[in-house]
């Protein structure tokens, strides 16, 4: 029999009974569509992280950061922004040494500032709240996906962000980020951190956490040397947005800036040699008023006292408050400008490395060289492979339970061919009588079944996809913020597994019922009523 | 001898009782014979029928139809040998309800993989042959008994097999279509076509050259009238 006889001669067989064949493709039709819609989503996920790995070059990067010690240290464990670190810190030179490997292309260092460093967010009446800065080397490494604008650059220094989606969003930009861009924002400091490019006080702003001076003299002018203080003003840093940054990036609601900038407001926290003194307006101040301060006396230079006239320097005794109205106060020793070196070196390390590879097969080698350096080196490939195989996971549970479906769908093309082949026992004898082989009567049950499986597959793709189309809008209203979201479509490798799977379902299902088939004797077949 | 059948014995066990269907049976027929076996219920006589047209298979004995040892084939070669040489017509028509004439007929043309015009071709030329040229799309169920008959008659042409054996081919027909069948078998027959009836009948026993009856298996050839 040829081919497109037997494919013929099981649709007719399955028209004949329609409704059989109709319940049982549909319960293969619910299998498939739900194998259909679930691997499809999985894998566009999948699919999404992979081009998000891809695009932003995290697939050729290794994040490098200190080996992480949990171990408490009364000395203090090593300081900068990985206290726990026991390892090298990560310095300039280790950054040189890290850029000096072979198949390193470029490496860019990360620092986050704390949340105290900045307080909000200003625009326009908006006051956003700030999780810290976050600072990165623009050299070319990290490369914020962006909405709109542009990444920042190296000529960058100082006074500009990059916001990212939520925060032009919250700032009533959603959807025409480039509008944003050009705009000025204000980033307002927490006291202490005036930041480059702020007015430094030439009035002493408020401060309560001066050591023990020296008491000041009825009339007389007097000095205070204090430490780090809290007293500090909080400024308005100026900021020019330069871009807006996909939300979907590093999944992270932050500003970037600059590095430079970042360790320029840094500095501001640790004001240097701060001598300040008060002009007039004071009365006999009282011997050793105040708390000792958490300042060390004598850390900085005492500053010339300017005899001052007047008295009445406000409460004594307790935490001073010192206001204009006080007298003018001036900044003396100025403010620590480090360099990042500098601050590097005495503050403490850089959060992260980002090194970029030449290319991936190199991954592995350059993040083992790096390791020997005594830090940790994580690989945008390291990553990626979790990810992947989280959604795998996710795959075949889902797909295990699309499996069951099906599973039980085969019991019912099991069921239908036992039950079509009883019904056509005589008509198998028929065929014996006409000529038909018994393999041509087991190959016409097994195309019927085949067929089974094929339409239901089919049809459950055909849903499938309907279904997909339709929620695409709907996941997008729903979940999308604005950011990224995956391209949900079905693969064609899907297609072909679902129709391909559900028709050798059929198959199988089919070959018990088309080989007792096959096996009639035809003279019984031919007595059967 | 065209056919002929040598110590044909077939058994068959029924409810652990052994019942002989056929017994030691000797039998042939020349190419071109109209012959008619017949004998009541349960003698044994389809049985013989089907053994003739590679359907059953003897427990002892030997059958040999056109130089073809039956016995010795395996089941493709028999069903080639059906579908080629024999054309079988059933009491019960046995048409396919959900298939047309023409389909009906094609089908061992379908079995004997011939492309698609030709097989169409041939079925239309067959069931012009029984009178049916204008029926070719219609469905069994728009056919009447003798109507049916007579497709199932095209079908068994249709592969213009050498022998065509009816097994009470009038049992479903009033007298007058099963006359009619009848004179299309002997029609046949005088084209060169070698006809086995299978009847009860003896209306239908008296258009045969030569007459066997069939009782509790055993043959015997009933002398010439």
């Amino acid at each position: 029999m040829r081919f497109t006889d037997y494919f013929a001669l099981a649709l007719r067989s399955l028209r004949r009974s329609r409704l059989r064949s109709g319940l049982t493709i549909s319960a293969i039709v619910v299998g498939a569509t739900g194998l259909t819609i679930m691997l499809t989503f999985v894998t566009s996920v999948k699919n999404y992280v992979v081009n998000q790995f891809v695009q932003t070059g995290q697939i050729r990067q290794i994040q490098v950061a200190q080996t992480a010690n949990l171990t408490y240290s009364a000395n203090g464990n090593a300081g900068g922004f990985n206290p726990g670190g026991t390892g090298p810190q990560l310095t300039p030179a280790l950054e040189l040494k890290i850029g000096a490997l072979p198949h390193v292309t470029r490496v860019a260092a990360t620092l986050q500032t704390g949340q105290q460093v900045v307080q909000y967010l200003a625009f326009g009446g908006h006051q956003l709240v700030l999780n810290g800065l976050s600072a990165y080397e623009a050299d070319g490494v990290i490369e914020p996906t962006l909405v709109a604008g542009r990444d920042l650059g190296p000529r960058d220094t100082t006074n500009v962000v990059l916001l990212s989606q939520d925060y032009a969003d919250a700032l009533g930009f959603k959807g025409s980020y480039a509008k944003l861009v050009g705009q000025t924002v204000v980033l307002h400091t927490t006291q202490g951190y005036t930041g480059v490019g702020a007015t430094l006080p030439n009035v002493l702003p408020p401060q309560n956490q001066c050591g023990n001076g020296g008491g000041g003299g009825g009339g007389g002018g007097f000095s205070k040397v204090c430490g780090p203080t809290s007293g500090l003003p909080a400024a308005n840093l100026a900021a020019v947005v330069v871009g807006v940054v996909n939300g979907s990036y590093q999944g992270q609601q932050t500003v970037y800036v600059p590095l430079p900038w970042a360790i320029g407001i840094l500095n501001q926290a640790q004001p240097q040699n701060v001598h300040y003194q008060f002009g007039g307006g004071c009365g006999p101040g009282t011997p050793g008023f105040g708390q000792p301060g958490q300042g060390q006396p004598g850390q900085g230079q005492p500053g010339p006292g300017q005899p001052s006239g007047g008295g009445g320097c406000g409460p004594v005794g307790g935490p001073q408050i010192l206001g204009p109205s006080a007298g003018p106060g001036q900044v003396l020793g100025g403010w620590r400008t480090d360099t990042p070196g500098q601050y590097l070196s005495n503050q403490g390390n850089y959060q992260s490395f980002l090194v970029s590879v030449d290319n991936t097969n190199n991954i592995a080698r350059v993040a083992n060289a790096i390791t020997h350096f005594g830090v940790s080196a994580a690989t945008g490939l390291d990553a990626l492979n979790k990810q992947k195989q989280g959604a795998n996971i996710v795959a075949l549970v889902l797909g295990a339970l699309g499996l069951v479906a099906l599973g039980i769908a085969a019991l019912g093309v099991m069921n239908t061919m036992v039950m079509s082949v009883l019904e056509r026992t005589r008509e198998i004898g028929v065929m014996r009588a006409l000529g038909a082989r018994g393999s041509t009567i087991r190959r016409l049950f097994t195309f019927e079944a085949a067929a089974l499986g094929f339409f239901g597959g089919l049809f459950g793709v055909l849903i499938g996809y309907g279904i997909v189309l339709v929620a695409k809008p709907i996941i997008a209203k729903t979940v999308n913020t604005g950011s990224g979201l995956p391209n949900f479509s079905v693969p064609l490798w899907l297609v072909i597994l679902v129709i391909g799977g559900t028709t050798l379902i059929g198959i199988v299902s089919g070959l018990i019922p088309a080989r007792r088939a096959a096996r009639l004797d035809p003279v019984e077949a031919l007595r059967y009523e | 001898m065209q056919i002929e059948l040598t110590g044909v014995t077939k058994i068959y066990e029924l409810g652990g009782e052994t019942f002989y269907a056929l017994r030691d049976v000797n039998f042939s027929v020349d190419r071109g014979e109209f012959v008619a076996i017949m004998g009541p219920s349960g003698s044994g006589k389809s049985t013989l029928a089907n053994i003739i047209g590679g359907l059953d298979r003897p427990d002892q004995g030997t059958v040999v139809v056109d130089g073809e040892h039956l016995a010795k084939m395996g089941d493709a070669e028999l069903s080639r040998f059906r579908n080629k040489k024999i054309g079988f017509i059933f009491q019960a028509f046995n048409l396919k309800g959900d298939a047309t004439a023409l389909e009906n007929v094609m089908l061992p043309l379908v079995f004997a993989r011939m492309r698609p015009a030709e097989r169409k071709a041939r079925a239309t030329e067959c069931l012009g042959v029984v009178g049916l040229s204008d029926r070719l799309g219609h469905l069994p169920s728009q056919l009447s008994g003798g109507q049916r008959q007579r497709v199932a008659i095209a079908r068994a042409l249709a592969t213009r097999p050498s022998i065509v054996i009816a097994d009470e081919p009038t049992g479903n027909l009033d007298s007058a279509r099963g006359e009619e069948s009848i004179t299309m078998l002997e029609t046949l027959n005088a084209e060169g076509i070698t006809v086995i009836v299978i009847t009860h009948d003896p209306n239908v026993g008296r258009h045969a050259r030569r007459t066997f009856e069939v009782h509790d298996g055993q043959l015997n050839e009933k002398p010439a009238a």
